[in-house]
């Protein structure tokens, strides 16, 4: 397998020089680009496996990049953001950027982001792939992917955290279905940044109490001695 | 020196003119009103005595079988005189000496007839009333209404004296009222001063009013630009020193250093990079732009608990599963998750206890920290302001936390309480309505 491809765009040279090289010294080809222009140049010179985006450019700026680049390719984003403001996030994401990462970054963050990311694509895990970023919807209940948003039949956003929103978007990939203790279990390992040793029964049971707001039981079913099962019946909307 | 409650503006132009038409009344009234008032009793008392006199004189020429025909003729429609051929004298309430005097002095011939004046009895409808002899020993009697009319005309008089000064005092009021009007938008808008919104005064009302509007929406304008000015060169320093940061990340990561060396500038790094974090949170007022959504607070404040406990914190939530509320969400989230580092730094532990009733919801986060001296709570609320002696300990952000939290809450129109528990720890409480 060769190397992925990366294109980086960042306005700043010495930053931009810095980033390569980081980037290249994982064994990353990495083609740069200062402006809107040097990135179309780029994307045209060859495939690539994933973009990282500076927000702040001179010019047209990342966000109205990854418009347009969304309107061709479904290359994967990760947004480099000067402001590392949550509404900046919320907005790439829903724009179809995969990640966002705030300046300063070090080598080991970037990297990490990268190969999370690449990854995702390559398994065509929930929240990419397959399903892309549609949204779905169980007993009245709406989960955005591209968000990573879930909504109470009531319409109220209803917070998780990212380990819980994972564990809700296995569930929805196979719903109806028994998975697992283990890999549910792997599933939580695997996921970035999670270093915490918490038990998977009481992420299910945390989930669970959330998705009890509605009234009604909530629609994860334990079964004895295997896993769980999700057992409400999931839309595309 | 005693102070009086203030009455406002519009309060003392209306007692300025109610004191100088009140002047303006009691100087008419006691020196002019009062003197023809007493002149026209004068002419009241002189008449009745003169017809009286030409009454009896007539009565005494006229032979007694046509007396009765004769009153008739005496008498007006004001003035009634009845011949009486009997001694039948009424018994009156009250004598009426002093009128009784006066006409006498006019005419000393009602002196010698023995005039007796009487006030009757309200009911019997005429208010005075008098007897004279005739000279063979007959009674005259006689009612006035007229004299009657001369006196209860008074109350009437005082109410016509009062009525136009009065109607002048609403009049005048109202018309000072829609004059301050405009002051009082000004006043209104003087309290906005600072805040987000940037609204002209429009300018009406008189020359001065206008002037002072005016000078006021310049002044605005003007401060509008300081705070915009200040706040735009505070972004723009956050936003760029965040590249050279990430610049010296990058090169720290290549630097052969030793292994603790380059730990410890690492930690550097992220303290400054969480310093910048809380100015630009705070300056851009993070989430206040975006609209207000319904979100379940409940949830909220579990997933904030929860992350801190999956950190392996002390935490945690006591509360329904699910309360709706409507807010802006980033804006919340950033003010509870403030509150609640602040306690797990400060305090070591957190509680976040949620309640909801009937109008509001309350969630109070609570620490078993050492709290803050009542006298400091509310400077804790100011932007840059900390409380440990600055570096001494290791502390991130710049001692704004709690003002954005205080920005946040009061965009949802709520409310934010510090106060000492019971426990000895800091209680913060965030009050929202529900809608």
């Amino acid at each position: 397998m060769t190397a992925p491809t990366i294109i980086l765009v960042e306005d700043d040279p010495p930053l931009r020089m810095l980033t390569t090289r980081a980037l290249q010294e994982q064994g990353y080809v990495v083609r740069s680009a200062a402006t809107a222009p040097e990135l179309w140049i780029a994307l045209d010179n060859g495939p690539a496996d994933l973009v990282v985006l500076d927000i702040m450019l001179p010019g047209t700026n990342g966000i109205d990049l990854c418009r347009q680049i969304r309107r061709t390719s479904d290359i994967p984003i990760i947004f480099i953001s000067a402001r590392g403001s949550e509404e900046e996030r919320v907005l790439g994401l829903e724009l179809g950027a995969d990640d966002f990462l705030p300046k300063p970054f070090g080598t080991r963050e970037l990297i990490a982001r990268i190969r999370a990311v690449l990854r995702r694509g390559a398994a065509g895990d929930m929240g990419r792939g397959e399903n892309g970023r549609n949204e779905v919807e169980f007993n009245g209940w709406s989960v955005s992917f591209s968000r990573r948003e879930l909504r109470s039949p009531t319409g109220a956003i209803v917070d998780l955290t990212g380990a819980e929103f994972d564990l809700l978007a296995t569930f929805l990939g196979q719903p109806q279905r028994v998975i697992g203790r283990e890999r549910l279990i792997e599933m939580s390992r695997t996921r970035l940044g999670d270093s915490s040793d918490r038990s998977i029964d009481v992420l299910v049971s945390r989930l669970r109490r959330k998705l009890s707001a509605a009234g009604g039981s909530p629609p994860i079913v334990t079964v004895r001695g295997v896993g769980y099962m999700f057992s409400a019946e999931v839309s595309r909307a | 020196m005693m102070r009086w409650p203030s009455v406002g503006l519009l309060g003392r132009i209306f007692v300025i003119l109610l004191v100088v038409l009140a002047t303006e009344f009691a100087a008419s009234t006691f020196l002019f009103e009062r003197a023809s008032h007493f002149a026209l009793q004068d002419d009241d008392a002189r008449r009745m005595a003169e017809h009286l006199v030409v009454a009896r004189r007539i009565l005494d020429r006229t032979v007694p079988k046509d007396r009765t025909g004769v009153t008739e003729e005496v008498s007006t429609d004001g003035f009634k005189i009845v011949w009486l051929p009997k001694g039948l004298s009424s018994k009156a309430s009250y004598e009426l000496n002093g009128l009784r005097s006066q006409m006498i002095e006019m005419q000393p011939e009602l002196l010698a007839a023995k005039l007796r004046l009487h006030l009757q009895p309200l009911h019997s409808g005429t208010a005075i009333t008098g007897t004279m002899d005739l000279s063979d020993g007959t009674l005259l009697k006689f009612d006035t209404t007229q004299a009657h009319a001369a006196w209860s005309v008074t109350l009437g008089w005082l109410m016509a004296l009062f009525a136009p000064p009065l109607a002048l005092v609403i009049v005048g009021g109202l018309m000072i009222r829609t004059t301050l009007k405009p002051l009082n938008t000004l006043i209104r808008a003087t309290k906005h001063v600072g805040t987000d919104g940037h609204e002209q005064v429009p300018e009406r009302g008189s020359a001065e009013v206008r002037s002072l509007i005016h000078a006021f929406n310049e002044m605005h304008a003007r401060i509008h630009r300081l705070i915009m000015n200040r706040t735009q060169a505070l972004v723009a320093v956050g936003h760029d020193l965040r590249t050279p940061l990430a610049r010296l990340h990058l090169r720290l990561d290549n630097a052969e250093l030793d292994m603790e060396t380059k730990y410890a500038m690492e930690q550097d790094i992220d303290e400054l990079r969480s310093l910048l974090q809380s100015l630009q949170d705070y300056l851009s007022g993070e989430g206040g732009g975006q609209p207000q959504q319904r979100l379940d607070l409940a949830a909220m404040a579990m997933t904030i608990v929860d992350n801190a406990r999956d950190e392996g914190k002390d935490a945690y939530y006591i509360g329904p599963s699910s309360v709706d509320v409507v807010a802006r969400p980033v804006a919340m989230r950033r003010a509870i998750a403030n509150l609640v580092d602040n306690a797990l730094h400060y305090g070591g532990n957190v509680r976040v206890i949620l309640q909801a009733m009937d109008a509001e919801v309350k969630i109070a986060i609570e620490d078993d920290g050492p709290g803050i001296p009542d006298e400091q709570l509310e400077e804790v609320l100011q932007p840059f302001i900390r409380l440990d002696g600055a570096r001494t300990r290791n502390t991130s952000g710049m001692g704004l936390g709690l003002a954005i939290v205080s920005n946040a809450v009061r965009a949802e129109q709520g409310e934010l309480k510090l106060e000492r528990h019971a426990g000895g720890g800091l209680r913060a409480t965030i009050t929202l309505p529900l809608r």
